[in-house]
């Protein structure tokens, strides 16, 4: 669960970009948090993994104060999270079964593990037969199904997508989205920070909207800038 | 919200890392000696002629520490009897001597008669002018007396300049006191070469972290994902640890080749130099008895300037 607590978050050069917010978004909740361009959605994203702290207020994730906690504790708070980014941020020199693998490693998985989760993860992801592939010999599509089997496969509680289909077609788009929705009716949590307008109508998900870092509007079966 | 917890593993699971990271962990630290091949090599350069400077100055002072204890305890005491000495002041100079012999401060000693001391004369001399009417009569008897230890000389001399058979107006011959001078002299020389191997070791340091600095640049996305994957910091450290402890072992075993080799050929040639200006007993050493004790000193030192190195670039530019 996620617990927002009048949250600010004023950068160092006095920019603000989260003012005053406060929300919850339940254990396996889907939400959409959409706005303008400098709304800010990422530093929305961005505080519930701690690469950004709170000026003020309290920031509540997986049961941990992300306002106030240890710097050791932060590498478990990222374990209960997946994260996904609109440019990838593939290991280019792995192939795509080694980059699913290196997320495992990292947080010290056997190596039997790391044999049975990968290609579930992969699977999941429908791309089994490209296991052996290296992102440059994959279509940006592929790579992203990649990033978000490298996000599960440590099974965290929580998804985060910051613009995942910014650099996708847009059949390619729904492929991706509908596969988030797949995880998440596996009860992955899942926060998707997204301008895709006509998915975010069609999808008939809780929405939240910022605007100069304010939430404007939260929605369930929400859509997009619906007061106009 | 505890229970969402859970399904993260737990603290206490990651305390103590396991064996197969700590594979992983070298073995990324290891490609990355590899691929950085330029600063690599310079690094290890730098190890190379820092220890090899370590090395020279270790050998040069274990050289002259054991020429120098070869000389003194190589020295002798010459000191001679008045020319009318009474038979009962022999006696008495005599037993001393055996005394401290038996007392294990004396190792051996000759005694030179008169008659002994005019035949030697006679040959250095030969029949020259000055041996006209000497007789062994005008010859003074000597002792030629060798210390176990010189550190017993001071008071052995003084002791036996005390026996009233002993001329004092020649003096004690002995050569300890130039022997001192030189060690103080050396030490002086051995506090400037301390210091410039400190700043060589600066300077490999700074080479060091600089190299591991290029490698966490070149690594920035894989340090980025690791991140957000939630890899503990040491997790992500170690590799560049790994790769500044790697740069100064292998400067070390590069070094110490190359010094087992410059070593063992400047001893071969000094030896002959030695012999042929009939030196002897001086020698310079044999590299096999110090070679592993050299090898220790080089490692520590190399592995210590590489984690030195790789600790400050990993602190300064690894952010996590
Ligand atoms: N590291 C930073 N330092 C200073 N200001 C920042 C920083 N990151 C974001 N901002 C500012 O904070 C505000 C919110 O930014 P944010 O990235 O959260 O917006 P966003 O909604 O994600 O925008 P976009 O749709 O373009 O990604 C913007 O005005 C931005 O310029
Ligand atoms: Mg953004």
């Amino acid at each position: 669960m996620i617990k927002f607590v009048d949250a600010t978050k004023v950068y160092s050069n006095g920019v603000v970009g989260l003012r005053n917010v406060t929300v919850k978004i339940d254990k396996g909740e889907f939400v959409f948090i959409i706005g303008p361009s400098g709304s800010g959605k990422s530093t929305f994203l961005k505080l519930i993994m701690h690469e950004e702290v709170p000026t003020e207020g309290e920031v509540y994730v997986n049961g941990y104060s992300v306002h106030d906690m240890p710097q050791s504790e932060v590498p478990y708070l990222r374990r209960s999270l997946g994260v996904v980014f609109q440019d990838f941020r593939l290991l280019p020199n792995k192939t795509a079964y080694d980059n699913v693998a290196f997320a495992m490693q990292i947080v010290e998985a056997t190596n039997r593990e790391i044999r049975r989760q990968v290609p579930l993860a992969l699977g999941l992801v429908g791309l089994s037969k490209k296991a052996k592939a290296y992102p440059n010999q994959l279509s940006g599509g592929e790579q992203q199904r990649v990033v978000l089997a490298r996000a599960l496969v440590n099974n965290p509680a929580v998804l985060i997508a910051d613009e995942p289909t910014g650099n996708l077609d847009p059949k390619t788009s729904w492929e991706i989205m509908n596969l988030l929705e797949e995880i998440n009716q596996r009860g992955t949590t899942v926060i998707v920070a997204t301008h895709e307008k006509s998915i975010v109508d069609a999808m008939k998900k809780r929405v939240i909207t910022l605007e100069h870092g304010e939430i404007k509007s939260d929605e369930q079966k929400g859509s997009y800038f619906n007061e106009d | 919200m505890n229970t969402e917890r859970s399904r993260v593993m737990s603290r206490k699971d990651h305390t103590s890392m396991k064996i197969r990271t700590v594979k992983l962990l070298v073995k990324e630290g290891a490609s990355n000696v590899v691929k950085n091949k330029l600063m690599t090599f310079a690094s290890i350069t730098t190890i190379v002629i820092t220890l090899f400077f370590l090395g020279i100055i270790l050998l040069l002072a274990v050289n002259i520490t054991s020429n120098i204890e070869v000389m003194k305890r190589d020295l002798k005491i010459t000191v001679f009897l008045n020319i009318d000495v009474s038979p009962f002041q022999r006696e008495e100079v005599i037993t001393f001597i055996d005394g401290r012999k038996e007392a294990g401060i004396v190792s051996e000693y000759v005694y030179i008669s008169k008659e002994q001391m005019f035949e030697d004369m006679k040959q250095i001399l030969s029949n020259d002018a000055l041996m006209k009417g000497l007789t062994p009569e005008n010859m003074a008897e000597s002792f030629e007396i060798k210390l176990t230890d010189p550190v017993y000389s001071e008071e052995f001399i003084q002791q036996l300049s005390a026996l009233s058979g002993i001329n004092k107006d020649n003096g004690i011959g002995y050569g300890k006191e130039e022997l001192d001078k030189l060690e103080a002299i050396l030490k002086v020389f051995n506090y400037i070469v301390m210091a410039v191997l400190a700043v060589l070791m600066v300077v490999s340091v700074f080479l060091i972290s600089n190299t591991i600095r290029l490698t966490v640049f070149a690594r920035r996305r894989q340090i980025e994902i690791m991140k957000y994957v939630g890899a503990l910091d040491s997790f992500i450290r170690w590799p560049f640890i790994v790769e500044g402890l790697l740069i100064g072992f292998i400067g070390a075993v590069l070094s110490f080749l190359i010094t087992s080799q410059a070593y063992s050929w400047l001893q071969h040639v000094l030896n002959i130099v030695l012999t042929n200006f009939s030196l002897a007993p001086l020698n310079v050493l044999e590299f096999g008895p110090v070679a592993l004790r050299i090898f220790v000193i080089y490692a520590i030192f190399g592995v210590i300037i590489g984690g030195i190195g790789s600790f400050l670039s990993v602190r300064k530019h690894l952010n996590v």
